[in-house]
């Protein structure tokens, strides 16, 4: 370029000497060269910006097209502006385009998309959900993690960017996995029993005398023997809840009836700890509640037991029971050991035993909690709990008053 | 009085054979639904303690067939069947038992009690 300038102006100098018309004409092209040629320079860099734009597009969309999480761009009217290879299959026939329908207008031949639009509908008609996390199932054992996030917000046009996940896998390992812990559950059960059956017999003397040590054994054999059938059932009901097929055979009945089996069943563990159990309600009968009665007394069971192992011998529990508005409240109050603050937010979970709970009770399934909330929830209800550490806890749960409608059983 | 034992597991059967022949009580054993019939056809016991879960023919199945017959549909039942089958229970209480055992709940001395107070409504009738 420099080179170019100087050559210029010696030009210049010369037309000079030729005559001022020559000058000007000279100098005038002069002018359309270098403008052209800056202007073909500008060409030049412009075509090279595009093919490195291109390029970095292509490289995007490769990125995109070879995800294995099927990626959807919607814009403002949920119409569906970009779709990834894996999007696309799994809604149906292959290298259908897309483009332009509206995402819940499309339809799946093999697959039920019904669950996905209702995931995503907001509570505006048409309108997406945003920051949605959901897992949903389009049938034919297909499972999605739906997530959907708002994209080019800055942008006057609102668009949505929605991620298909295929959480099938995991969720068939997740059922095999259940199913087999359901499978060897139930077939522990027959041979429990006939240990269970043999020792009884044992015990009675039906198989001929036995002294008082070989007695005492058998006792602790058959004690033994019974936790590992507690366990075996906890596991079986853990399973079913994630099986799903934990039904509620709901009808109404007074919690304060359901509470005061579940005291007399395990009249003989507070006696053995010498725990003082007092049972508070209101002395006129409290509302009705829709309770599967059976799966009630097991997490107010469950509840009630936590409290007696993780209270000391001498220790006191009471359950309160109160009406509020729409509801019934559930207490149970123990002076026991406490959940330690930091394992607070596990306590819910399956097979998790607080630290100091182990050191009391070395016995224990970590299933209680885990099924009593499931109980709950399936009931409509609610469960929470306050505790400190070497003062106690105290377990809540309430349930919604049974409608008079529904009191026709 | 004679009863039938319609068990599959062989362990289970032993002991309920043992237990009830302890208390003097005659017992006839069929290891599988199919001989149970077959066995109550022959010689009709006073009692069967019949086992649900069963390979082959069923215990519901077994019920049902002796609820259509006329001879039959009186013996009285006691269903021995495991924990979390509310549903299977519920089902075998309406067809109609005399009684029933939870496996793993099972205790004997109270099952010996069931069995004499069925004897005792069977002699009054």
């Amino acid at each position: 370029m420099e080179e170019e300038l100087i050559k210029t102006k010696a030009e210049n100098e010369i037309s000079v000497e030729n005559g001022e018309n020559l000058i000007t004409t000279k100098w005038r092209d002069e002018e359309f060269r270098k403008i052209r040629l800056a202007f073909f320079n500008i060409l030049e860099d412009t075509e090279e910006a595009k093919k490195e734009a291109e390029k970095e597009k292509n490289k995007t969309l490769d990125i995109i097209n070879n995800l294995t999480d099927g990626i959807l761009v919607l814009d403002e009217d949920n119409k569906i502006e970009l779709f990834n290879p894996l999007a696309s299959s799994l809604f149906i026939k292959k290298d259908e385009n897309l483009i332009g329908q509206s995402i819940f207008k499309i339809n799946s031949d093999r697959l039920d998309l019904a669950p996905l639009h209702q995931a995503l509908k907001g509570s505006k008609k048409e309108k997406i959900k945003h920051f949605l996390r959901k897992e949903i199932n389009i049938g034919n054992k297909v499972f999605l993690q739906v997530s959907s996030v708002p994209f080019n917000e800055k942008n006057e046009k609102k668009e949505t960017l929605l991620i298909l996940h295929d959480i099938s896998k995991d969720k068939l390992i997740e059922s095999m996995k259940t199913e087999f812990v359901s499978i060897a559950a139930h077939q522990l059960r027959t041979p429990l029993s006939a240990i269970k059956w043999t020792i009884q017999m044992l015990l009675d003397g039906d198989i001929g005398a036995i002294t008082a040590e070989q007695k005492e054994l058998l006792q602790k054999t058959y004690e033994s023997n019974e936790r590992m059938i507690l366990l075996i059932n906890d596991l079986l009901n853990a399973t079913k809840i994630e099986e799903g097929d934990f039904s509620f055979n709901l009808k109404p009945l007074q919690l304060e009836e359901i509470i005061n089996i579940v005291i007399k069943n395990t009249k003989d563990f507070l006696d053995r700890k010498k725990i003082n159990l007092k049972f508070e309600k209101p002395t006129a009968p409290l509302s009705k509640v829709l309770i599967d009665k059976e799966k009630m007394e097991l997490a107010i069971q469950n509840l009630l037991e936590n409290a007696i192992k993780y209270t000391l011998s001498g220790g006191e529990i009471t359950i309160f029971l109160k009406e509020e508005v729409g509801q019934l409240v559930f207490k149970i109050q123990d002076n026991g050991v406490g959940i330690p603050k930091d394992q607070q937010d596990r306590i819910f979970t399956k097979f998790f035993r607080g630290s100091n709970a182990i050191r009391l009770e070395t016995e224990g399934s970590g299933l209680g909690l885990y099924t009593a909330k499931n109980i709950i929830i399936g009931h409509n209800g609610d469960i929470w709990f306050e505790s400190e550490e070497g003062k106690g806890t105290i377990f809540y749960f309430s349930l919604p008053i049974a409608k008079k409608e529904s009191l026709k059983d | 009085m004679r009863i039938l034992l319609i068990q599959e597991d062989k362990l289970l059967r032993e002991l309920l054979n043992q237990k009830l022949t302890n208390h003097s009580y005659r017992v006839d054993v069929a290891c599988n639904g199919e001989d149970g019939l077959r066995a109550v056809r022959l010689n009709a016991p006073d009692l069967i303690i019949l086992e649900m879960m069963m390979l082959g023919k069923n215990g519901f199945e077994i019920m049902q067939e002796l609820k259509e017959d006329e001879d039959l549909k009186n013996i009285p039942v006691i269903i021995v069947f495991n924990s979390g089958q509310s549903e299977e229970l519920n089902k075998a209480k309406k067809i109609g038992v005399a009684g029933w055992i939870l496996k793993t709940e099972l205790n004997l001395s109270e099952l010996i009690k069931e069995i004499k107070k069925i004897e005792e409504s069977l002699f009054k009738n």
